[in-house]
Formats: C-alpha cells, sequence, structure tokens
C-alpha cells in the first residue's frame, strides 16, 4: 500500500511544481513570506545563532607551517609575520621517560586551551635554551648542552632538527644558555654565547646551513645576554661569577668592553628595558640573582641604580614588560611570579603570586601583548597568567614619570638607606664618611627632616622638611 | 522580535566584517530575500538546499530521534553557515580571516 501512495504524492508535488513558477517566487509571494508569524519566529532564532557565529575570533583551521598559503607552484609565500599566542619552552629531560631523547622542546598554542603543544621538538643534547628565530617564522632554535645550535622546522613533519651546527672547537663546546637573532629583515644573525665565554655569530640567510659568521671568546662564564632596544652591535651579559659585562660584536674595539659589579651571586637573567615610548630607556636593564636580589642598572654606571631586595631565595629570571616601562617581571625558587612598577612603589613588588605547591620557577617572559606572563617551573609546567589592565597598561605619563625617577635615583638609594638606619645615623661627618660610598650622605632628625650633605664642600645641599615614616 | 527588526538585523548581519552574503530560502530551496546577485543566490540555493537535505537525513538515519540544527561548511576560501528549520533556512557566507 505504501509505494503505491508514495508514487502518487511524488506524481502530485511533481505537478505542483510544474504548475508553480520553476524556482521563483513573486515578488509580492516573498513579502508575504517575510511578514509572516512564522518567518519571524524562524529568523528571530537563527540570526541569533548566526551572530554568535560570526562573532567567534578563533580560527581551529590555521596552520602555522603555512603550507596553506603555498600558491599552485608549491611555492612559499613569504610571510612576515610573528604568532604572539606561540610560546616555545625547552625542557630538561623526563624522568619518567627515559628513553625519550635529553632534548625536548614544545611549542603550546596560548589562545586555546589545549592540554598538548602545536609541535613536539627533540634533539640527542637537552636544550638549554629555545627561542622563535625572529624573521623565519617557521623556524624554532634551540642551544645544547653539547654546544650544538639546532634549528627546527614546522614545515617538515619531524620532530628532530633541520639542521645542526658542528660539534667542533670551531664552534661552541660548552653548554649554550643565550640565543638571539638580531638585526632586520634584510641583515639578522644569530647570536649564540656558550658558557665558556665564546660568542658566534650565525648567517640564517644560507638556510638550510648555519654559516659561521665570526667568533670571539673571553672567559666569562655567560649565563644570560641582552641587545638593547634597536642595537645589533652593543650587548650586555651576566655571568656566574655575579659580574655583568657590556660587548660589542663589531669595531676596534671587539668583545668585553666594561664590567660592572653588584651582585653576590651568579647571575640568572638580565634582561635590557624593550618598551619603547617618548623618552628613551634603552641604557636601562634589570639582573636577577642568587644572592636574592634584583638590581637595575644603566649601561652609563657601572654599579646598580636600584637594587630589589623582597625576595627570599634565589631569584632565576627577571623580565622587562614589552609594553609599559617602568614595569618588569621576576621569578624565584620558592614560586613567587612577582611584578614591580618603578612608578609605582620600589620597596616591594605591585602585585604578586605564588605558584600551587611553591615550585622553583625557572624562567618568565612577557607576551609581545604585555597583557599575559608565561612562567616556567621545576616540575616541567608552563603557567600563563592575565595581567590586569590597571598594571599591565601603560598611562600617557609613565615614560616621563620614570624619567624623574632615574634621575633622583642616587639620592633615592642614600635616602632610603638611611631610614633604615634611623636611629644609628648620627649627623657626624667623620662617622658618615665610612658609611657612604658617594660625596652625597643624608640624615633624618625626629622632626621631618631630611637633610642631605655634600661632604666634598661640608655645605648644606639641600633641606626639605617632610614627613617620612 | 518584530517584523521590522527582520530587515534591520539582515543589514546588521551583512555589515559585520567578513561578510560576503545572506540568502533566506524556503523549504523548497526558493530564495526569499538575498544580499547577492540573482545567479549566486540562486546557485548558493540549489547547492545549498541538497547539501543540506542529505545532512538532515544523515543525522536522523544514524538516529532517528535527532535532528539536524545548525550546519557549517568551512573551505579555503570562506565559510558558510546555514541554519535550517522545518519551513526555511538561513544562509550566511562569511571569510573567517579577514
Amino acid at each position: 500500500m505504501q509505494p503505491a501512495l508514495e508514487h502518487q504524492e511524488e506524481k502530485d508535488s511533481q505537478k505542483e511544481e510544474e504548475e508553480a513558477p520553476p524556482h521563483e517566487l513573486t515578488e509580492e509571494e516573498k513579502q508575504q513570506i517575510l511578514h509572516s508569524e512564522e518567518f519571524v519566529t524562524f529568523f528571530d532564532h537563527s540570526s541569533r545563532i548566526v551572530e554568535r557565529a560570526l562573532s567567534e575570533q578563533v580560527d581551529v583551521f590555521f596552520d602555522y607551517s603555512g603550507r596553506d598559503l603555498q600558491d599552485k607552484e608549491g611555492r612559499h609565500l613569504s610571510r612576515l609575520v610573528t604568532y604572539p599566542e606561540l610560546l616555545v619552552a625547552s625542557y630538561s629531560s623526563n624522568e619518567d621517560a627515559p628513553h625519550e631523547p635529553d632534548g625536548v622542546a614544545l611549542v603550546w598554542n596560548m589562545k586555546y586551551k589545549k592540554t598538548t603543544p602545536e609541535y613536539v621538538f627533540h634533539c640527542q643534547s637537552a636544550v638549554m635554551s629555545a627561542a622563535f628565530a625572529q624573521f623565519h617564522p617557521n623556524l624554532v632554535v634551540g642551544g645544547t648542552y653539547s654546544g650544538q645550535i639546532v634549528l627546527w622546522d614546522n614545515r617538515s613533519n619531524k620532530r628532530t632538527p633541520v639542521q645542526r651546527t658542528p660539534l667542533s672547537a670551531s664552534a661552541h663546546t660548552h653548554p649554550v644558555y643565550c640565543v638571539n637573532v638580531v638585526g632586520t629583515q634584510n641583515a639578522h644573525n644569530l647570536i649564540s654565547i656558550s658558557t665558556d665565554g665564546k660568542m658566534c655569530s650565525w648567517s640564517l640567510d644560507m638556510l638550510p646551513h648555519l654559516e659561521l659568521v665570526f667568533k670571539q671568546s673571553k672567559s666569562v662564564a655567560v649565563t644570560s645576554m641582552s641587545f638593547p632596544l634597536g642595537d645589533v652591535n652593543n650587548f650586555v651579559v651576566g655571568s656566574e661569577d655575579g659580574s655583568v659585562y657590556t660587548a660589542c660584536r663589531h669595531g676596534s674595539k671587539a668583545g668585553i668592553s666594561e664590567m660592572f659589579e653588584g651582585h653576590h651571586g651568579p647571575i640568572t637573567g638580565l634582561d635590557c628595558h624593550t618598551a619603547a615610548g617618548p623618552v628613551d630607556f634603552s641604557h636601562l636593564f634589570v639582573t636577577s640573582s642568587f644572592d636574592w636580589t634584583v638590581k637595575l642598572w644603566s649601561t652609563k654606571n657601572n654599579k646598580p641604580l636600584y637594587s630589589f631586595e623582597d625576595n627570599s631565595d634565589y631569584v632565576y629570571d627577571v623580565m622587562w614588560s614589552p609594553t609599559h616601562p617602568a614595569l618588569f617581571a621576576c621569578v624565584d625558587g620558592v614560586g613567587h611570579l612577582d611584578l614591580w612598577n618603578l612608578n609605582n612603589e620600589t620597596e616591594v613588588p605591585t602585585a604578586s603570586v605564588t605558584v600551587e605547591g611553591n615550585p622553583a620557577l625557572n624562567r618568565v617572559r612577557w607576551a609581545h601583548s604585555g597583557r599575559e606572563v608565561a612562567v616556567g617551573d621545576s616540575e616541567g609546567q608552563v603557567h600563563i597568567y592575565d595581567v590586569g589592565e590597571q598594571i599591565s597598561v601603560p598611562r600617557q605619563d609613565e615614560w616621563t614619570r620614570l624619567r624623574t625617577l632615574s634621575k633622583i635615583q642616587l639620592n633615592e638609594v642614600l635616602q632610603l638607606w638611611a631610614l633604615k638606619h634611623i636611629y644609628s645615623f648620627s649627623c657626624s661627618k667623620s662617622q658618615c664618611r665610612g658609611r657612604t660610598s658617594g660625596r652625597l650622605f643624608a640624615c633624618v632628625d625626629g622632626v621631618g627632616h631630611l637633610d642631605l650633605w655634600n661632604l666634598n664642600n661640608e655645605t648644606e645641599v639641600q633641606k626639605s622638611p617632610r614627613n617620612i615614616i | 522580535m518584530l517584523q521590522a527588526e527582520v530587515e534591520e538585523t539582515i543589514k546588521r548581519i551583512q555589515s559585520q566584517k567578513g561578510v560576503q552574503g545572506i540568502i533566506i530560502v524556503n523549504a523548497e530551496g526558493i530564495p526569499i530575500k538575498s544580499t547577492l546577485d540573482n545567479s549566486s543566490t540562486v546557485q548558493y540555493a540549489g547547492n545549498v538546499h541538497q547539501l543540506l537535505m542529505k545532512a538532515r537525513g544523515m543525522v536522523r538515519d544514524i538516529d532517528p530521534q535527532n535532528d539536524l540544527t545548525f550546519l557549517r561548511v568551512r573551505s579555503k576560501k570562506n565559510e558558510i553557515m546555514i541554519a535550517p528549520d522545518k519551513d526555511y533556512f538561513l544562509i550566511v557566507i562569511q571569510n573567517p580571516t579577514e
């Protein structure tokens, strides 16, 4: 019975179709439909969904290797993009997986909360430093324990490096803790420094070959390196002996230039000021050390401008915010991540958080946006923190405020020191001379006076009544 | 939603970044309203109608208690979103990477 009925229905509807204008309605009919209640109900519901879908920002289909941009002939179209959501982290060997290679670098995507990395890279020797190769968005550079520099490519389907530097005396034979690509799109080099003080400069132009361009040695056990903003020749390094050295790559005085002393323990992290703005602070840099302190320096002074002493353990890393000129982050061995805003307060961090379980935090990195901070810990975990707008976003006047701070830095150091020893300080010049390292000293009295004396000409420099405590 | 808001909503969706076109089609696959030219409209409407029937059939075949609620077709160049109903369906074509 049924098939016959269906057949009849088909015939009927076919007739209907033939009778109606083929695939078209009259304007009147359309308007009628558009004004009907059932249509409005349908449209209300479906437009709602469509508007939500249209407002979605994420694109789960994105291919970071760029294969989707290949044109018909199979050539790779050049892309000068960086992906701020990608984060590369290198790890020490996994105790639970002894058969896995020693060297591991993982690329994580901060846009999604998936629990697996975007890319997994391996190599034979432990990776001590890893970075995206600037100007080559597909490449990741790694400095290894053996001294080899390795290059991974996310276009290859392999987890192993596409390029390795030779393991010979002409290159590095000691662990490489610092790798950095410096220069411009047309002229850039990969700089690597090993712990025996050897600096090598490699060319990335002859990819897939890494060509050694230049090397120099100074027996400095380099643990950290940074290039000031805009500089490709001068750079600063921190070493195991607690000293900071300035150096340059080219010129008659190529090599180590000056030594800055100040830390009492190995330097673990060093970062040159990066937030560009109306005032140039590229001479400022911060260092972190095993001596529980973070220090602020200028390349123009061989003594620290300021010492931040809020930590009670080794400080493992420090980094300036890429967008806020007075903000930097540091991490220590008992799970603290501290954000310091010099325009706000120089005695204590502006914001602080402790990672659950208090693991030692080895590395801290700001995201390009300056709105997120990534922290790597001793358990092999990477934690990403959002930094609130009120802390991370600089106001217009942040640069001028910081400049004012820098100028009176020396005075402040003395004043604050005086405040700490408030009751033991006397105004007798002979006593004071032994305590100060500069020509200025400060003294305080019980009625709120802070006086600055200049030892050299023994005259009062400044007198300012103010409430100190 | 009021009838007057329908026109406003269509304009609003059309003006969003990356949206290439909106087509409203009835259950037979005949276009009722479109922001695209006539030939493209007819092409999209016909193809989407066929795809919709297939997709709906598939969902019901796997589970007769189930029904199709939304369809997104992502291609190299764009994305076609289809919101079906028993009497009509809404098609929105957008370029999501714009």
